[in-house]
C-alpha cells in the first residue's frame, strides 16, 4: 500500500522564543542559493587555484632560506649570525604574501561578480524585495545580510588563506625568525581585511544600481580592472594622484606604511621587495574609505528610494 | 479591531491612489473589493509599511504601523501580487526560508514549511524550484509564505488572478478551510465578486482611491435594491405601456439575457410595482423572479454611488 501524505488543516504555531538574526540567514541563504550555479564553483575554484600555487611557493621560500642560512651558521662555526639569509626569509617571505594579496584580490573580484553582483539586483528584478519587508526585517538587516554574504566571498578567498598562509610560513621557519615573521602578517592580514570590505561594499553597491547581475557583474569587473590600470600606469608615468583611482594599489600602500610602522629589521628586509606606492598611506586610506562609502552610499540610497522604513 | 483606517490618503504624482480612506473592520475575513486601479494594493501596501501613506494612520490589530512597524508586520502575513519569488529555491526552501527571516530556527522553519505545503496542495512538488510551477502552484506557494509564521491576519493581494477554473475554486476552498480551520484572519484582495461572495464575511469597497463601502457582507446585500427577471404576456402596445409605467415610478429597465425577458430594477425589494404596472397596462405576468446575484448589484451600487460610504460593521 502507498504511503499518502495528507494535510491536517491549518496547525497554529505553540508560542515559542523567536530568534532575532535575520542579516545570517539572509547571508546563509544567499550564499547557498549561490553554490548552486557553475559558475560560483569555478570561480571559487580559481582563486583556490591561486592559494595552492602559493602555498609550495612559501614553502619553499622559507625552507630553502632556512637551510642556506643553517649552512652559513655552521660554515662560520657559530661565531657569526647569517644576517643576510635572515632579511631573505623575511623579505621572500613578505614578498609571496604580497604577490598572493595581489593575485587573488583580481581572482575574487571576479569571483563576486559571479557570486554577490546580483545580490540585490536579482531581488529588484523578480520584485523579492516586497519578500523581505513585508516580513519583521528593518532595512539594516536586509542591508548587513547582504554585505556579509558579499564579505564571505573575499573573507574565504583572501582574508582566511591569508592567515592560513601567514601562519604556515610562521611554522615552517626556524624558531630564531618567528617573532619577525609574526609582526610580519599583521600589515598583510590589516591589508586583507582592508580590501575584502572595500569588494564587498563595492560590489553590493554596484548591485542596488541595477536589476541584471550578469550584467552588473560585468561592469563591476571592468570598471574595477579600468580603475587598477588607469591607476597604475598614470603614477608609473609621474601623474602619482592617479595611483589612488586603484583600490588594489591603496592596500598595497597601506600595506607598506604598516610595515614601517613594525620593528626595523623586518621593514628593512621588506624594503628590497617593494613595488611602487602612492605617496601618502593617508590618502590611500581616505580613497579606499571613499570605495566603501560609494558603494555604501549607493546602496541605501537606492534601498531608500524603494522601501518605505 | 482587526484593521482600522484613519484618514488614510495617498498621491502617485498626480494621480490619487487613495483618497481619505477612514474603515474599521473586525472579523476573520474580509473582501477588499475594487476595480482595477480602485487602490487595493496600494491600500495593502501601507497596511504593511511598505508604502508610506501621505497622511493618516493605519492600526492593525491594535498596532500602529507607522510607529511600530516591525511589531505589525510579525503579526502579518503577506502574498503579493507580482512574482516575489527568489528563483533557484525549491518550494520547500522558499517557505522555509520566509519563516526563518520571522525568526523561526531552521529545523522549526523547514518542519512549517513541509507542513504548509501539505496544507496548499503542494507536497509532491515541494522540491521543485519555484521558477518551474504554474501560476496556480505559484500562487498557493505565496499563501503558504504568507502563513509561515502563523501571522494573525493575512494580507492576499489578487491570489485568483491568472487562475484556471479548478485552480481557482481550489484556492478558494483552502481560504475557506482557513477561515473554518482556526487559521489566521485574512484579507481578500480582488476585483472578483464571486471570490469574495464565497470566502469573506465583510467586505471593503473602493473605488477610485475612494471608500465605498465597509461592512458585512449582508449589510451590502441592501434590501431595498433589487433586480427582477419578469416575462409578460400582451400586445406589443400593452408591453409598452408596461414598461413606461415601471419606468414612471423610478425602475430602470433593460432587456433581459434569454429572449422575451425583461430585467427590472427597483429601488426596493417589492414586487408590488410590477403587479400594479402590468394591471395598469393590462399584460399578463408569466414569470417573475428576482435575481439571485443581488450583491452584485449591491456591489455596482455601491461603486456608482459617490458618498455611499458606510460605518464599520
Amino acid at each position: 500500500m502507498k504511503d499518502r501524505i495528507v494535510s491536517v488543516g491549518y496547525r497554529p504555531l505553540p508560542p515559542a522564543p523567536r530568534r532575532a538574526a535575520p542579516a545570517r540567514t539572509i547571508a546563509r541563504w544567499a550564499l547557498a542559493l549561490a553554490w548552486r550555479t557553475r559558475a560560483t564553483k569555478v570561480s571559487l575554484g580559481l582563486c583556490a587555484m591561486v592559494v595552492i600555487l602559493h602555498v609550495p611557493q612559501l614553502v619553499l621560500t622559507v625552507l630553502v632560506s632556512a637551510t642556506a642560512k643553517r649552512f652559513a651558521d655552521q660554515g662560520a662555526g657559530g661565531a657569526a649570525p647569517a644576517a643576510l639569509n635572515v632579511d631573505t626569509i623575511i623579505g621572500d617571505t613578505q614578498g609571496v604574501l604580497s604577490s598572493f594579496v595581489a593575485a587573488q584580490t583580481y581572482f575574487t573580484v571576479f569571483a563576486l561578480a559571479v557570486i554577490a553582483a546580483g545580490l540585490i539586483a536579482e531581488d529588484r528584478r523578480v520584485g523579492a524585495l516586497d519578500l523581505y519587508f513585508a516580513r519583521p526585517l528593518r532595512l539594516r538587516d536586509y542591508v548587513a545580510g547582504k554585505l556579509l554574504a558579499a564579505w564571505a566571498v573575499p573573507a574565504l578567498t583572501i582574508v582566511l588563506p591569508f592567515l592560513a598562509l601567514w601562519l604556515l610560513a610562521v611554522g615552517v621557519t626556524p624558531a630564531g625568525l618567528r617573532a619577525s615573521l609574526l609582526w610580519l602578517g599583521f600589515p598583510g592580514l590589516v591589508g586583507a581585511l582592508l580590501a575584502s570590505v572595500v569588494l564587498a561594499t563595492t560590489v553590493v553597491g554596484a548591485s542596488a544600481l541595477g536589476e541584471r547581475g550578469r550584467t552588473i557583474g560585468v561592469i563591476y569587473v571592468f570598471v574595477w580592472l579600468l580603475l587598477s590600470a588607469v591607476g597604475e600606469s598614470l603614477a608609473a608615468n609621474g601623474f602619482f594622484a592617479a595611483g589612488y583611482l586603484s583600490p588594489a594599489r591603496d592596500v598595497a600602500t597601506m600595506i607598506e606604511a604598516l610595515l614601517d610602522v613594525g620593528p626595523p629589521s623586518v621593514a628593512a628586509a621588506s624594503l628590497k621587495l617593494r613595488g611602487s606606492v602612492n605617496p601618502s598611506a593617508l590618502l590611500s586610506a581616505l580613497s579606499l574609505l571613499g570605495f566603501a562609502a560609494l558603494g555604501l552610499g549607493a546602496l541605501l540610497a537606492r534601498l531608500r528610494r524603494e522601501v518605505a522604513e | 479591531m482587526l484593521l482600522a483606517l484613519k484618514g488614510v490618503s495617498k498621491r502617485f504624482g498626480d494621480a490619487d491612489a487613495l483618497r481619505d480612506v477612514t474603515a474599521a473592520v473586525d472579523g476573520r475575513a474580509i473582501g477588499l473589493l475594487g476595480p482595477n486601479g480602485a487602490g487595493k494594493t496600494t491600500l495593502m501596501r501601507i497596511i504593511l509599511g511598505l508604502t508610506r501613506a501621505d497622511s493618516g494612520a493605519v492600526e492593525v490589530l491594535g498596532i500602529n504601523t507607522r510607529e511600530r512597524p516591525i511589531e505589525a508586520r510579525a503579526k502579518l502575513g503577506y502574498a503579493a501580487e507580482g512574482p516575489a519569488r527568489i528563483p533557484g529555491l525549491s518550494g520547500v526552501e522558499s517557505v522555509a526560508y520566509a519563516a526563518e527571516l520571522c525568526g523561526l530556527d531552521r529545523r522549526a522553519a523547514l518542519l512549517r514549511a513541509h507542513e504548509l505545503l501539505d496544507l496548499v496542495g503542494l507536497g509532491d512538488a515541494r522540491d521543485r524550484r519555484v521558477e518551474t510551477y504554474s501560476t496556480g502552484m505559484h500562487q498557493r506557494v505565496k499563501v503558504a509564505m504568507a502563513l509561515a509564521h502563523d501571522p494573525a491576519l493575512v494580507l492576499l493581494d489578487e491570489p485568483t488572478s491568472g487562475l484556471d477554473p479548478d485552480s481557482r475554486d481550489e484556492l478558494l476552498d483552502l481560504l475557506v478551510d482557513l477561515r473554518g480551520g482556526g487559521g489566521p484572519a485574512f484579507i481578500l484582495s480582488t476585483h472578483l465578486l464571486h471570490d469574495v461572495e464565497r470566502t469573506c464575511e465583510s467586505c471593503v469597497i473602493l473605488e477610485g482611491g475612494a471608500l465605498r463601502f465597509a461592512g458585512p457582507l449582508s449589510a451590502l446585500r441592501r434590501p431595498d435594491l433589487a433586480a427582477y427577471d419578469v416575462r409578460v404576456d400582451g400586445d406589443e402596445a400593452s408591453r409598452r405601456r408596461f414598461v413606461a409605467t415601471l419606468e414612471g415610478a423610478g425602475a430602470r429597465i433593460e432587456r433581459g439575457r434569454r429572449a422575451g425577458i425583461l430585467v427590472v430594477h427597483l429601488a426596493r425589494a417589492d414586487p408590488a410595482a410590477i403587479w400594479d404596472a402590468a394591471a395598469g397596462a393590462g399584460v399578463r405576468i408569466w414569470h417573475l423572479d428576482r435575481q439571485a446575484d443581488a450583491l452584485e448589484e449591491a456591489f455596482l451600487a455601491a461603486v456608482a454611488r459617490p458618498d455611499a460610504a458606510e460605518g464599520s460593521p
